[in-house]
């Protein structure tokens, strides 16, 4: 595989949308380059990063309570 | 109508998923209390349709769906044409830093807050933030979140490529903005 392809699906890789064969055709192109292993890893940060940023907010508990008493 | 038990487990289970429409909720309103009489409104909605839900298959799909559509519907009178987003190009974060010799380049991320992610993610298109919010912050597959939004797997791709594309680019101008990445400045990180 060459890096261009790599950097491709490099999106896909990171949602772990790619099937088992692509998935490892990749992991093996990243063990053996280091700048697409180091792309990779950006990657996965940046999107670790958007996740726990946003998850942040969580419902307040007194709107929790609210819905509970009108669901029941 | 279901049998009480059976309205006390469904809304129980509805309830486990309450962040996530929170939380989706929020994004896409930018006000709490909008956010609340959304969500509000979605879950009054299920516990009506719950006859429709299938046991056994993705509630937070089903219930994310019953409430971006709401807000379509209530909040957006059901246009969404609003799909503009600037075409910033091929904009690759990690390329944009590597070739200003910001490195090592993971270390921008560590400095930026999270508040500044979460105000560039609002800043993208109820359309591509949602799409963001559901896989990114949601974990949906892209199936999954095709499903949740009535479009084509392709659609969310190419909605997340694009949404992607605008926030790394929004995060960019930040860092440059804020001092942590220096323009033609020192090759290094700055420190904070």
């Amino acid at each position: 595989m060459k890096c261009e392809e790599c950097s491709d699906k490099l999106d896909r890789y990171v949602d772990r949308e790619l099937t088992n064969t692509e998935a490892l055709e990749i992991q093996l192109h990243l063990e053996g380059c280091p700048d697409c292993m180091e792309h990779y890893e950006f990657q996965s940060h940046l999107k670790r990063l958007v996740k726990h940023s946003c998850e942040c907010d969580t419902a307040p508990k007194a709107f929790r309570e609210k819905l509970r008493q009108i669901l029941s | 109508m279901a049998e009480p038990a059976a309205q006390t487990a469904f809304a129980e289970e509805a309830l486990t998923h309450l962040d996530t429409l929170y939380r989706g909720a929020l994004r896409l309103t930018h006000d709490p209390d909008a956010a609340q009489d959304l969500v509000q409104e979605a879950y009054l909605r299920a516990l009506r349709y719950q006859h429709s839900y299938q046991a056994g298959t993705n509630m937070k799909a089903w219930l994310f769906a019953i409430m971006r559509n709401l807000f379509w519907d209530r909040f957006k009178g059901s246009r969404k044409d609003d799909v503009s987003l600037d075409d910033v190009g091929e904009f690759v974060l990690y390329e944009k830093l590597r070739d200003e010799g910001a490195r090592p380049e993971a270390d921008v991320l560590d400095k930026i807050a999270a508040s500044e992610v979460v105000s560039a993610v609002d800043k993208l298109p109820p359309l591509h933030r949602e799409v963001v919010l559901l896989v990114d912050v949601e974990g949906f597959s892209y199936k999954d979140a095709a499903q949740t939004l009535g479009v084509p797997i392709g659609t969310v791709m190419s909605r997340l490529h694009r949404a992607r594309q605008q926030l790394q680019k929004s995060l960019y101008d930040y860092a440059r903005e804020s001092g942590i990445v220096r323009p033609n400045g020192p090759t290094q990180v700055a420190q904070t």
